[in-house]
């Protein structure tokens, strides 16, 4: 009987558990995803240049303890609010609090071990999708990558069970000790907008010196180290839910007073929407920024290190791929490549001693070398007969391409055209190519240089001289740093989509009532949706903005491990801001659904 | 020649369930009109039809077959936006339950159909405290309906009805909700309305003592008007008697 009261409920209000399900399972599977990642030590050890990884995703997980807590908690009180009614309805006909507490209990846990089993598993299966996609794009190799982790596995179930079973008592407790009467009628009491100036100002002033210092620390990593790390964690959390807590209020109340903007239309009513749940919003909307701002700065910093392959890769050599004396088929295989922005043949001569570029060759096209180093990318130096002597000296290793294994070793010179034309023996030709996308041709350049090798005598193409060896080098690093940036703004994208539309959507069988009544009263359909597009776009500008300012401080970080963290800034957050916004797009849509009658005359 | 009549029903029926399968005729010819300054009361037990024709009559029901007019216009065919800004200027509506926003003073609840009209922030305020002030609600207009009484909400309903000076007002079950004393000082406010500034006033009840405020019931009944009182000029404690004796029989 006790069981089939506490699943009967389930199947009255579906949509509304549908949505709790989906959101818990959602937090479930990141959760796995990140440990999957976090509790793979030999994975992190392989795949990161970084000595402090392992530290770096031990403070990942507590910042993502307590978001996955908080979601928890705000899960848990929907939960609850679904069901009080019905708990009050069975104490009201004479059920026992001891029977009502056990009612809870396997309620709440079986929701916890449930929205756990399946979040695993939607877990493992996204793990082993986006890792496999991200590894074919990035050609990382990502060793030690495991989709189904057992450690992760566990600590998901473990923490999830936990964290449900404290819930069921937490609930179980305020439940039996609020009176029957109030949960019956536990009708949304407005908080009337406490205006108290003080405090208001205490706690954006607060909240200003919290972010202001954990900027700080995130800048001076340097000199702090992972203390830094650790009081950024803790001051950008506690600056964020200040801010919110302030400055929503104020700005609401300043809006509000704002009789001249606030008496049009239903700004009233969707300025009292949002200050009617206030207090619920203001942690959820600090979450969500610092959400936003993990995925955004994880996708960033991924694109980061995804940029500087080939940028590092530029430094060691300008030429994408040189063939030697190309047969038909190698030739054919160069047609292949797209996007060539320059391809020059250079002839060469050798005698016994040297090597031979032909001096008016270098005059009509200078040989291209990188003879100086610099962080954020190199120009290369044109070479000529008049410099080449001083930039052979300075990069020996970049004419080896050029050369054939019979002639590597030899003195590498200029001679005079005449004298070039004079000079006996074999002529080798050598092809050079520079493409606009390196990354784009991987396959290809990766066929020329390692036929070009074998067919030159050399054992490879690392031992040719080519990019391509440089690349996959700088690639085998990168990639991996690239790969976890890339995975985890994923998996922090799909919480933070869970969590703001779980909060929107749990509230929207409050706002039924209301926006019922609104159209009741003759309020326009199209009306209501633009308060709604209002309030709603509120609730997703706000720690969106916020989340760009943590993330362009944040990326103080990543200074001095990727070249220019902040160049090109507009192609990840132009990506990141076009998925927020489809993203605030569908939950704008499916709240209408919810809340806005099409027609609310039946026929 | 008689005056347009504010709300004019003619031979509407109302059909529940699709053709084919079980369904349940609610109204079966319904025809009746309520002049300007009016004050009808529509009485009948549960399930006789009346709450249906109410939602008919307030557009948030259709017909199967029949007319409604209100002022003069068809509001039967009225669709989107139409619609809406009908029930905006044309009908008041005060519920049961009030249906008042939570989230709203009172003040903003009764100023909100000003608003969605755009009407300036300062003639808001003039209608909103001129209403209330009619209808003695001056003082709690800065208080959240959950600060309020169930009698005050009621007014506040009532004012956020009137606000627009709609042609007609329509009551569903208002005093259905209010202890004995709030419910008579609701039902005097209306008389007032009513007599004082000639709003036309629909109300539907089984309450006899509500209806005894109204200067003429129909009595519905199995989804037919069935009998008609006149208020004239009995008494209102004569014309509550009658109701009640007419009750006794016809409910039979």
């Amino acid at each position: 009987m006790l069981r089939k009261l506490a699943l009967g409920g389930i199947k009255s209000r579906f949509r509304d558990y549908a949505v709790l399900f989906s959101g818990l399972v959602i937090a479930s599977a990141v959760f796995y995803m990140f440990m999957a990642l976090a509790t793979n030590k030999d994975f992190l050890n392989q795949n990161s240049s970084v000595g402090m990884t392992s530290f770096i995703f031990g403070l990942g997980e507590v910042l993502l303890v307590i978001i996955t807590t908080v979601y928890i908690v705000y899960a848990n009180s929907f939960l609850m609010s679904m069901r009080q009614r019905d708990y009050a309805m069975f104490m009201m006909l004479g059920a026992k609090s001891r029977k009502i507490a056990q009612l809870i209990f396997i309620e709440t846990v079986t929701v916890g071990i449930l929205a756990a089993a399946v979040g695993v598993v939607v877990g493992v299966g996204l793990t082993g999708l986006v890792g496999q996609l991200l590894m074919a794009q990035l050609h990382a190799p990502a060793t030690h990558f495991a989709a189904l982790w057992l450690p992760a596995l566990l600590a998901t179930f473990a923490f999830f069970v936990l964290m449900f079973v404290v819930a069921a008592f937490v609930n179980a407790h305020n439940l039996l000790k609020t009176p029957v009467l109030a949960l019956l009628h536990a009708a949304q009491t407005p908080n009337r907008l406490q205006l108290k100036p003080l405090r208001l100002t205490v706690q954006a002033i607060l909240a200003l010196v919290l972010l202001g210092i954990g900027y700080w620390a995130m800048q001076q990593l340097g000199t702090l180290q992972i203390a830094g790390l650790a009081l950024a964690l803790v001051t950008i959390v506690l600056g964020s839910y200040f801010l919110f807590n302030s400055l929503l209020v104020w700005l609401i109340g300043l809006l509000k007073k704002n009789q001249r903007f606030a008496a049009k239309n239903l700004r009233t009513f969707t300025l009292s929407q949002l200050s009617f749940r206030i207090r619920d919003y203001t942690k959820i909307l600090a979450v969500v920024s610092i959400l936003f701002a993990l995925a955004l700065g994880a996708i960033t910093t991924g694109m980061g290190f995804e940029r500087d392959i080939p940028t590092l890769a530029s430094m060691q050599n300008t030429y994408d791929v040189v063939t030697v004396d190309a047969t038909a088929s190698t030739q054919a295989e160069a047609k292949k490549l797209t996007g060539v922005t320059s391809q020059t043949a250079y002839h060469l001569k050798a005698d016994q001693k040297h090597v031979y570029f032909d001096a008016a060759e270098l005059a009509k096209n200078p040989l291209l070398l990188v003879t100086t180093y610099r962080l954020g990318g190199v120009t290369p130096t044109k070479v000529t007969a008049q410099n080449f002597a001083k930039a052979a000296d300075m990069a020996p290793q970049q004419l080896t391409q050029f050369l054939t294994k019979a002639d590597f070793g030899k003195n590498v010179t200029v001679a005079s055209a005449a004298q070039f034309a004079a000079l006996g023996g074999k002529t080798h030709v050598a092809t050079t190519y520079q493409v606009s996308d390196f990354r784009a041709n991987y396959d290809v350049i990766e066929k020329l240089a390692n036929t070009t090798a074998k067919q030159n005598g050399f054992k490879s193409a690392d031992e040719a001289g080519q990019k391509f060896a440089y690349y996959s080098l700088i690639n085998g690093i990168f990639s991996g740093m690239a790969f976890m940036g890339f995975f985890l703004g994923i998996a922090f994208l799909a919480m933070l989509a869970s969590t703001l539309m779980f909060k929107i959507l749990s509230g929207a069988n409050y706002d039924q009532g209301r926006y019922l009544m609104l159209q009741k009263i003759g309020v326009r359909p199209q009306l209501l949706r633009r308060s709604i597009r209002q309030e709603i776009g509120a609730l997703f500008f706000f720690p969106g903005l916020l989340g760009v300012v943590h993330v362009l401080f944040g990326l103080q970080l990543f200074k001095g491990l990727i070249q220019q963290p902040y160049h090109n800034l507009y192609i990840p957050f132009g990506i990141f801001i076009v998925l927020y916004g489809l993203y605030y797009l569908i939950t704008v849509w499916l709240y209408e659904r919810i809340v806005v009658k099409k027609d609310i005359a039946t026929d | 020649m008689t005056q347009q009549p504010v709300v004019s029903v003619h031979d509407v029926t109302k059909i529940y369930g699709k053709a084919g399968e079980k369904q349940y005729q609610a109204l079966k010819g319904v025809t009746f009109d309520v002049q300007p300054g009016e004050f009808v009361g529509i009485m009948g037990a549960s399930g006789s039809g009346k709450t249906t024709l109410l939602n008919i009559l307030s557009t948030l029901d259709r017909p199967t077959a029949g007319s409604v007019a209100i002022n003069g216009k068809d509001v039967t065919g009225l669709k989107g936006n139409q619609l809406s800004d009908f029930r905006a200027q044309q009908v008041g509506f005060i519920f049961q339950d009030f249906n008042l926003l939570e989230n709203l003073t009172a003040r903003e609840n009764i100023a909100l159909p000003k608003a969605l009209q755009n009407v300036s922030h300062k003639q808001q305020q003039a209608a909103v405290d001129k209403i209330a002030t009619t209808l003695g609600i001056e003082g709690v207009l800065d208080h959240y309906p959950t600060e309020l009484s169930g009698g005050q909400k009621q007014r506040v309903a009532a004012a956020r009805a009137l606000v627009q000076q709609p042609a007609i007002l329509f009551g569903d079950e208002p005093t259905g909700a209010l202890d004995s004393q709030s419910a008579r000082e609701l039902l005097n406010t209306m008389k007032h309305l009513n007599e004082q500034e000639h709003v036309s006033i629909l109300l539907v009840t089984h309450d006899p003592f509500s209806a005894s405020y109204a200067q003429r019931i129909l009595f519905i009944k199995d989804g037919q008007i069935g009998q008609e009182l006149v208020h004239g000029d009995k008494t209102q404690e004569q014309f509550y008697q009658e109701i009640l004796s007419t009750l006794g029989t016809f409910q039979q």
